[in-house]
């Protein structure tokens, strides 16, 4: 059941143990919950503990939480200057002269988080060349997904 | 009479002078997710102006920002909630929270859900009830977005939360309600007495239902942001002679709740509820009952 997840995450070279016990589905959405919440919940919850992400058309959309979950794993990451970090929550790629540090996996085609300068996650994207190539600028990282998406989503309702 | 002359008067019997307010818009820290003065700094260091509100315990008033304080990465991150001042009074009247099971009756959309996880710092459990789907869609986004973990929503009228067969050890009824001219600059060309009797009929239901499924001794949290004593005092008089509970005091912001009000003498106890006045909050009226043990 929880396929989707597992291989959303080994996208960024780590693994998350999740205790299958404790996922819930509803319709194409996953929740993480504990042993507490397990006793409370009833049928035809609309949403419950953590929200991990949803599937659509096959695809795995994760939730930021399930990122943060991630991102305390010894996951593929960039740390970002503030002006960087301020450009992807608004939606923008990452140009190389904006990253601060880089761990993990350097390899085009990766997925790896964006983190900010206190380590905090504030998305994740495709790394669309090689970090290693020696070029002084250039959009480096493809934004998928970025926390300002909860000011879209406002916006939207 | 016009609608505003008729409420104005009601006010007026009811002690206060109407005045117009302009709000400063509130927030208040998650510490479950970072430590208050941290996130202070940070907001601070973008230009942003706070002050410590004196009787809120992490509630501050922004007093200048250059941009909107809802589109800080901060914001997103969730270290902070956009809350109005009264508003984040109800939930703080609580007991000991941590690990108790809590019912949210009227949840969306969430930020007292947030401050009950908050306060509870992700234990135990919440149950949070909302009859508006949409409403419920940007209540999951703001628990979110603030990392709260123990929280299972439902789409559900709080009338008919017993179906969940489950009691609760707290509850907190933030009622629907007739709202007031703080918060919506059209509130007296919208609101007739009529939508306030109506509201207070909903609100007794909702009340009725929730000293059903309260434990002996639990407590529930009523609040409204109605300045209508329909929806407040008289309603709060009705519960302590109909459902099982009594009335706490209550030591916060606001004046004590009036017991003789357009004639009518109410229970003494209804002085240990709180009236706020629109002034340097929105109106709100919050009060906490128990349940008395089963006789």
């Amino acid at each position: 059941m929880i396929e989707p997840i597992t291989d959303f995450v080994s996208r960024f070279n780590t693994r998350i143990s999740l205790d299958q016990r404790l996922i819930l589905r509803k319709k194409n959405h996953y929740f993480l919950i504990d042993d507490n919440l397990k006793r409370s919940v009833r049928k035809g919850f609309f949403y419950a503990g953590t929200y991990l992400g949803k599937t659509k058309n096959g695809k795995f959309f994760p939730s930021f939480s399930l990122l943060r979950l991630i991102a305390e794993q010894d996951a593929n990451q960039i740390a970002v200057d503030e002006k960087t970090e301020w450009l992807f929550i608004c939606g923008r790629d990452v140009f190389k002269r904006g990253i601060k540090k880089v761990k993990g996996s350097k390899r085009k085609g990766d997925y790896t988080l964006v983190l900010n300068q206190q380590g905090e996650c504030l998305g994740f994207g495709k790394i669309l060349r090689d970090l290693n190539e020696k070029i002084k600028n250039g959009v480096t990282i493809q934004n998928i997904s970025d926390i300002g998406d909860f000011l879209r989503r406002e916006k939207k309702d | 009479m016009s609608d505003k002359k008729f409420f104005v008067s009601r006010y007026e019997k009811l002690g206060w002078k109407y005045r117009n307010v302009n709000l400063k818009q509130a927030i208040r820290i998650n510490t479950m997710n970072s430590k208050e003065a941290e996130v202070v700094k940070r907001l601070q260091s973008h230009g942003i102006k706070l002050d410590k509100i004196p009787f809120l315990q992490s509630g501050y008033r922004v007093s200048w920002s250059e941009f909107s304080v809802g589109a800080t990465s901060e914001y997103l991150m969730g270290l902070y909630s956009i809350q109005e001042a009264a508003a984040q009074i109800p939930v703080i009247l609580f007991t000991e929270l941590t690990d108790k099971t809590v019912l949210d009756a009227c949840a969306a959309p969430g930020g007292k859900t947030v401050q009950l996880a908050d306060l509870m710092q992700n234990t135990g459990a919440i149950i949070a009830l909302d009859t508006k789907k949409q409403r419920l869609t940007a209540l999951s986004n703001h628990l979110e977005r603030c990392r709260v973990s123990n929280t299972i929503v439902y789409h559900m009228d709080a009338r008919r939360s017993s179906r969940l067969n489950m009691k609760f050890d707290k509850i907190l009824l933030d009622a629907p309600c007739s709202g007031n001219f703080a918060t919506d600059k059209h509130w007296f060309r919208k609101r007739t007495i009529n939508d306030v009797k109506r509201n207070a009929k909903l609100q007794k239901e909702i009340l009725a239902e929730s000293a059903k499924i309260l434990k002996d001794n639990g407590e529930i949290v009523y609040a409204t942001c109605s300045l209508e004593p329909e929806e407040n005092e008289f309603n709060i008089d009705w519960a302590i002679k109909n459902l099982n509970l009594q009335i706490e005091k209550i030591d916060c912001y606001g004046e004590k709740a009036q017991t003789n009000i357009f004639g009518k003498q109410l229970d003494s106890s209804i002085e240990n509820c709180r009236r706020i006045w629109p002034q340097k909050t929105q109106g709100f009226f919050v009060c906490k009952l128990i349940k008395c043990e089963c006789k």
